[in-house]
């Protein structure tokens, strides 16, 4: 037989017993052409300009992304692989001591690599532009766009990529694995395997002190996470306590794994000795490995249902921040490229006549404002994370005029009074701008003193705006701002009508408008239309919703394929401890529970944990996300119940059916 | 005495039509409670065939056994487990202890399986090993035990739960003759004092020698029987070599 018979040959048996190894590859090689290959999809779309240099972003930043996914994936088929090597180390003792060369049993490794890969890319590839064809119709309701007919996707450069980069990793995988046999031992390979591992478990006592370790360090993190401190640790702090704990949690757990076989009454009962023992035979890989899947699937809980919430929250923000159809901002650059210049206040849509361009041909109603400067009135805010205030002086009369175009409720302020407007709305400013107006703010400005007062804080919008507003504004009476400086002029426009005609010739008559004002400054104008404030938000929606599912599949994938292999590659010496068992008198029921219990507890204690963590992971998430308006996580943990329930618990069901599948064949083999 | 197991007219073909091999081709014998069969016969000639079809892994193509009255071959899966564990021990030739379990856990797997009530297991564990001689390695694992206490382990489990029959294919097999006598005289012990009935397939003449009663088997057939009476075990293995050589062909290869 030559050596590519024998490893076609190997791949085929290899394709009964690790149906998981080939479901990895396939899901890795099958998420990375689907998302790679969004660039693609806008063929079919019908985009407008924004909405196709999103996607161009979007394929962008999924290509940087994609680098560190692949190395995710690469590191996971080399574990994959090992075990698959590991498992089969005696059989490759036995061609080595039958005279074969090294060499040649290094090529059969090779060839069973490459026919694996070949195959799984081949399938991966087959499902990734079936799924993409699905992708598209996700892309377009995520985007808002229709699609006009059906049309078939294939992103021929993608798939380009895909085989580069997993052709890649099967190299890796070579390297590392054809070198692991290359060095072993004959000796070490006959006899692979057949040896409990040391036990490093700690004692009972030790233990619980780990233990109470575990806790402190998760509770501080916690703490930390969604407590007061917030502010003040930071993240690499939490998340190093929160590994710390992890790891030190699994490793107690072992601990009392041990304890536990000292309680004869639960010991000597129906299988759970075996069971024990066969958690414990193993608990040195099991500690860490599950350490390792709880992080992951922590992360993966993570960016699935906030990664989502947190792009609806963003897109809800943004909406809220358009105010007006749309607002013309005009500042002046200083020299060395600093914005929001001071110069001489001028009054926009008189320029704008002077210029001849007609608002009253785009804007059913207009209002310009001048924003005067606030430099030295009262003392700079800053916010918990340090983020500093934009300071301004604004006159009642401009600030009424913008709140009659949102057709909200008139300001009236006293001769001596004045108002603070913020945009945000969170709870943490708040608390600020409260104390502030509680000690009265007395500043002075026009010759007299102007106080203000917890009722006067308002939190309106002023301007349309893609990014978080931190304009603090101080509206005064009209005639304390005479004389000042100004530091912007913006124009508050609304359309006779929705349409895109309007918004055409506003953008038309404004974009590269400039004024100089009386003192020689250059004002630049920008315009911000409600419709692009609205296509940027649904584009970002999509943006972190793309890179959040991403993430959050492949670290899912990565986590249950750790425990799949890792419970699939003591098959060979389950196979024969359970019909040793089966042969004793257990019967399928008592067998299957305990092959059941097993896999369930590798399985299911990863998952608890990386639940517990998640809930503080979330609600930190869902702390930062009420700044800005909130997020709902119900709708998305329901979204991420539903991956873990589909990715997580399929794996968990493979593994259990190929073990007892493997477990039964053995034991069935003698009957016929 | 009564009869504790009893073959009638055992047949196994292996392959089809074109190609068959009559493993058994019409073996009847009996076992009688107390008593220590013993089963020789060239390689090739049946031998794990028959004991694997006595002990429930295998199944007849024809032919009926009884093991304290009850039909095996009308078991089915589920009952065939159950019979398994309640009436049943098993010896192998390579131990097959469970090498994540220590000795004492080794031998309670035999208990807990059978669902015994966990306040007596300790005790029955420490008796059956104080009976083999193996008190002492009880906490060790298989790894860190010489073959011949592996193989009293595995004994140990087998008759830790009283069971109706023992089967033991070539025990010795893999020890060196000290551990080998060793073990055969502790199964002769427990047939003698605790009752035990033993049914052990060799291929050595020296083990066969501790039976009370052989059966011969050449190609799937009964060849002859010799009973030991009350010869010595020296007249008697005398004997044994004598049937061996009949058994002919390369009678020394009787694996
Ligand atoms: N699973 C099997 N398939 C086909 N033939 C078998 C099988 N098992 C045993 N045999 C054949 O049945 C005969 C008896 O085998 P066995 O009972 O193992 O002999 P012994 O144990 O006496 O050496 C042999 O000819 C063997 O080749
Ligand atoms: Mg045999």
């Amino acid at each position: 037989m030559t050596s590519a018979e024998l490893a076609l040959r190997n791949v085929r048996k290899s394709f009964r017993d690790y149906a998981v190894y080939f479901m990895t590859l396939t899901f890795g090689i099958c998420i990375f052409y689907v998302f790679n290959s969004i660039g693609s999809q806008q063929a079919v779309m019908d985009l407008s300009s924004s909405q196709a240099s999103t996607m161009k972003m979007l394929d962008r930043l999924i290509g940087d992304f994609s680098l560190f996914i692949s190395v995710i994936l690469c590191f996971l088929i080399i574990y994959a692989n090992g075990f698959l090597v590991k498992r089969r180390k005696k059989e490759f003792g036995l061609y080595l001591t039958l005279g074969m060369e090294r060499r040649q049993v290094s090529r059969i490794l090779v060839l069973e690599t490459v026919f694996m890969g070949l195959i799984s890319l081949a399938a991966g590839l087959l499902l990734g532009i079936a799924l993409s064809q699905g992708m598209s119709l996700v892309t377009a309701a995520l985007l808002g766009v229709k699609i006009d007919a059906f049309r078939f996707v294939f992103a021929f450069g993608t798939v380009a990529k895909t085989i580069v980069y997993f052709s890649a990793a099967f190299a890796l995988t070579l390297f590392f694995n054809v070198l692991k046999v290359g060095r072993q031992q004959l000796i070490d390979l006959i006899y692979a395997g057949r040896r409990n591992e040391t036990n490093r478990a700690p004692r009972p006592f030790l233990a619980a002190l780990i233990f109470t370790l575990a806790v402190f360090c998760l509770a501080a993190s916690y703490f930390m996470l969604l407590g007061d401190l917030l502010g003040g640790a930071s993240l690499n702090i939490i998340i190093a306590l929160g590994a710390a704990g992890t790891f030190l949690f699994f490793f107690a757990l072992s601990g009392f794994l041990m304890q536990a076989a000292r309680r004869k009454s639960l010991y000597l009962k129906n299988l759970n000795m075996f069971v024990l023992r066969q958690l414990s035979s193993k608990i040195n890989t099991a500690y860490v490995s599950m350490t390792i899947v709880c992080l992951m699937l922590f992360i993966s809980i993570c960016t699935l249902s906030s990664g989502l919430g947190i792009a609806r929250a963003v897109a809800a923000e943004l909406r809220f921040s358009a105010p007006y159809d749309a607002t013309l901002v005009m500042s002046a650059t200083g020299e060395s490229g600093e914005d929001y210049v001071n110069h001489a206040p001028v009054d926009i849509l008189a320029a704008a006549r002077d210029k001849g361009v007609d608002v009253s041909s785009f804007a059913g109603v207009s209002k310009a404002a001048v924003f005067y400067d606030a430099e030295g009135l009262v003392p700079p805010f800053t916010g918990r994370n340090g983020e500093k205030t934009l300071l301004y002086l604004l006159s009642l009369s401009d600030y009424n005029a913008a709140l009659a175009m949102q057709g909200l409720p008139l300001l009236s302020l006293g001769a001596n009074e004045y108002a603070v407007n913020f945009g945000a709305t969170n709870a943490d400013w708040s608390k600020i701008l409260t104390q502030y107006a509680d000690t009265g703010g007395s500043l002075t400005l026009g010759g007299r003193e102007l106080r203000t007062n917890a009722a006067l804080l308002r939190h309106h919008v002023l301007e349309v705006r893609t990014h978080l507003n931190l304009d603090m504004i101080l509206v005064v009476p009209d005639d304390t701002v005479s004389g000042r400086q100004a530091k912007k002029e913006v124009l508050f426009i609304n359309y006779p009508q929705s349409g895109l005609e309007y918004e055409q010739l506003c953008l038309g008559a404004l974009s590269g408008f400039t004024v100089t004002t009386a003192d020689g400054a250059e004002l630049s104008g920008s315009v911000e239309t409600r419709i692009q404030v609205n296509d940027y938000a649904a584009n970002s929606t999509a943006t972190i919703a793309y890179l959040a599912i991403y993430m959050g599949v492949v670290f899912l994938v990565a986590s249950a394929t750790v425990l799949a292999i890792g419970q699939l590659s003591e098959a060979s010496d389950n196979c024969h401890r359970y019909s040793l068992l089966h042969k004793l008198g257990a019967d399928d029921k008592m067998l299957n529970g305990a092959l059941f219990t097993q896999i369930l507890i590798y399985f299911g204690a990863p998952l608890l944990l990386a639940l517990v963590h998640s809930v503080a992971g979330i609600s930190a998430a869902g702390k930062i996300m009420t700044r800005i308006g909130g997020m709902n996580i119900l709708g998305t943990s329901i979204l991420a119940a539903l991956f873990i329930i589909l990715i997580y618990g399929g794996y968990f069901l493979a593994t259990y059916w190929s073990g007892r599948n493997m477990i039964k064949t053995a034991y069935d083999s003698r009957r016929r | 005495m009564a009869t504790i197991l009893q073959a009638k007219n055992m047949e196994k073909y292996y392959g089809n039509k074109n190609n068959l091999t009559k493993a058994l081709d019409g073996i009847s014998f009996s076992v009688e409670a107390g008593e220590f069969l013993g089963v020789m016969g060239a390689s090739g000639s049946g031998k794990t065939t028959l004991l694997n079809c006595v002990s429930t892994i295998d199944s007849l193509t024809a032919g009926q056994i009884l093991i304290d009255d009850r039909d095996i071959t009308t078991m089915n899966q589920k009952m065939l487990a159950r019979f398994r564990r309640e009436k049943l021990g098993f010896i192998f030739q390579d131990f097959n202890l469970l090498d994540t379990l220590t000795a004492f856990e080794n031998i309670a797997l035999a208990l807990t399986i059978l669902k015994k009530p966990t306040k007596t297991i300790e005790s029955r564990v420490s008796e059956v090993a104080a009976v083999l001689g193996i008190t002492d390695v009880l906490d060790k694992y298989p790894y860190q035990m010489s073959g011949g206490q592996r193989q009293r382990v595995a004994s140990a489990r087998a008759i830790v739960t009283q069971p109706a029959l023992i089967l033991a294919d070539e025990p010795t097999g893999a020890l060196d003759s000290k551990s080998a006598r060793a073990l055969l005289e502790s199964f002769q012990n427990l047939v003698r004092t605790r009752g035990a009935t033993i049914l052990m397939v060799t291929h050595d003449a020296f083990s066969a020698s501790y039976c009370h009663r052989i059966i011969f088997i050449r190609d799937g057939r009964l060849f002859q029987e010799l009973v030991r009476g009350s010869e010595s075990r020296r007249e008697f293995f005398d004997k044994i070599i004598e049937v061996v050589s009949l058994l002919g062909g390369d009678g020394n290869d009787l694996r």
